[in-house]
């Protein structure tokens, strides 16, 4: 374990940390201060040159995990913990010459995806964003509860980039999250909607 | 000073030119979004007092923040100033152009020289290069180097987003010659 905290041996670059605290918003404090922050990894990809009938588990099982684990372990560092963190979402960039089928790979399966849920102890399926881009394009990457998925006040994105990455041979894989809501939630939850249909909505529409 | 948010950037680089980098080469920027302290005012000929009564707190403020983010001893280092686009630049540089600013970081890092900067003006979003010089000898050229940053949604029209860069090393794979020995 302590190996794939140091991320070696899956051809890793670089690791870049952003986190944001916001302080005011709207010219007020929220009511909780919330930090939110992306772990981005760069490596390289390891299936590039290979064509779309080529076999990518392998390298799933191999790399997935090891990745999984050193960036949800720089998150909840990030965010003050693992208690800490309530919402959480994840993400790959692919370099030009690679296959979006390649970054869906290191993150959509459970090599990924159940290692980065049980370090969080969260229940939630994790949302996602992924893009094939040049290197220094931006990401948005959205994120929701890490129990309960629905809950509104955790809707948000924290975006993300890295300077000089991907390559067209590499790949950046993200974990995100941030520590609690939106700064001033308030439009209600699905406990407080009322029923809206169509025909419920006909003042409205009409 | 009106803060509206805090963000730390650090990148830890593992391999440069496919070799490895050990230890780690690692870089940190701290920025403070604020409100432009003379935003709305029109033309202000006289900009003491606006820095008099901003510039030391935010040093006071990013200082230990990004010496705290980079987890190591700083050995290069320097500032920005990117001022939203209904400020001028001069607004920007008045808050990091003063030793009221500086010091602070100078003294938590035990550093000498001046520190590198940028000042720029543009919208939410810009892109904006940090460089980094030495902390206490400018002319060693291995210690040259940039970090960029970016924030999504500042600075807006009528602020202004002061940062601090810092790093433990030179550049990964450092190998030019000294300036002294081109003398």
């Amino acid at each position: 374990m302590q190996q794939s905290l140091r991320g070696e041996g899956i051809g890793l670059r670089k690791v870049v940390v952003y986190r944001e605290t916001v302080i005011t918003e709207g010219g007020q404090q929220p009511a909780r201060r919330t930090l939110q922050a992306s772990v981005a990894a760069v490596l390289r990809n390891p299936w590039v040159g290979t064509p779309p009938t080529h076999e990518l588990s392998d390298e799933v099982t191999r790399i997935a995990p090891a990745l999984a684990l050193l960036l949800t372990d720089r998150l909840q560092s990030a965010l003050g913990g693992v208690d800490a963190v309530e919402a959480f979402g994840k993400a790959a960039i692919v370099g030009c010459g690679g296959e979006i089928e390649h970054g869906a790979a290191l993150i959509h399966t459970p090599y990924f995806g159940n290692v980065m849920r049980e370090y969080l102890d969260g229940t939630s399926i994790l949302c996602f964003a992924d893009a094939r881009a040049e290197a220094g394009d931006p990401l948005v990457i959205p994120l929701w509860h890490k129990t309960h998925a629905a809950t509104r006040s955790h809707y948000q994105t924290v975006s993300t980039r890295v300077s000089d990455a991907p390559r067209p041979d590499e790949l950046v894989i993200v974990a995100a999250g941030s520590s609690g809501p939106r700064p001033h939630p308030r439009i209600g939850d699905r406990t407080t909607d009322p029923a809206v249909t169509i025909k419920s909505l006909e003042s409205v529409l009409s | 000073m009106k803060l509206r948010k805090i963000v730390t950037i650090v990148e830890e680089i593992r391999t440069e030119g496919d070799r490895e980098v050990n230890p780690p080469a690692r870089v940190a920027v701290v920025a403070a979004v604020i409100e432009n302290p003379w935003a709305g005012q029109g033309f202000v000929k006289d900009l003491t007092p606006g820095i008099d009564a901003t510039a030391s707190d935010l040093g006071a403020l990013l200082a230990p923040l990004v010496l705290d983010a980079l987890e190591e001893p700083a050995e290069a280092y320097g500032k920005a100033a990117i001022v939203g686009l209904d400020g001028e630049i001069e607004h920007g540089s008045g808050l990091i152009h003063t030793l009221k600013f500086g010091d602070h970081f100078r003294k938590a890092a035990n550093a000498t020289t001046l520190l590198p900067a940028v000042e720029k003006r543009g919208p939410a979003g810009i892109i904006f290069d940090i460089p980094l010089k030495h902390i206490t000898d400018a002319t060693i050229r291995s210690h040259h180097q940039t970090v960029e940053a970016r924030i999504a949604d500042a600075p807006h029209a009528g602020e202004i987003v002061i940062a601090l860069a810092a790093a433990s090393q030179g550049r990964p794979q450092q190998r030019l010659a000294p300036l002294s020995s081109e003398k």
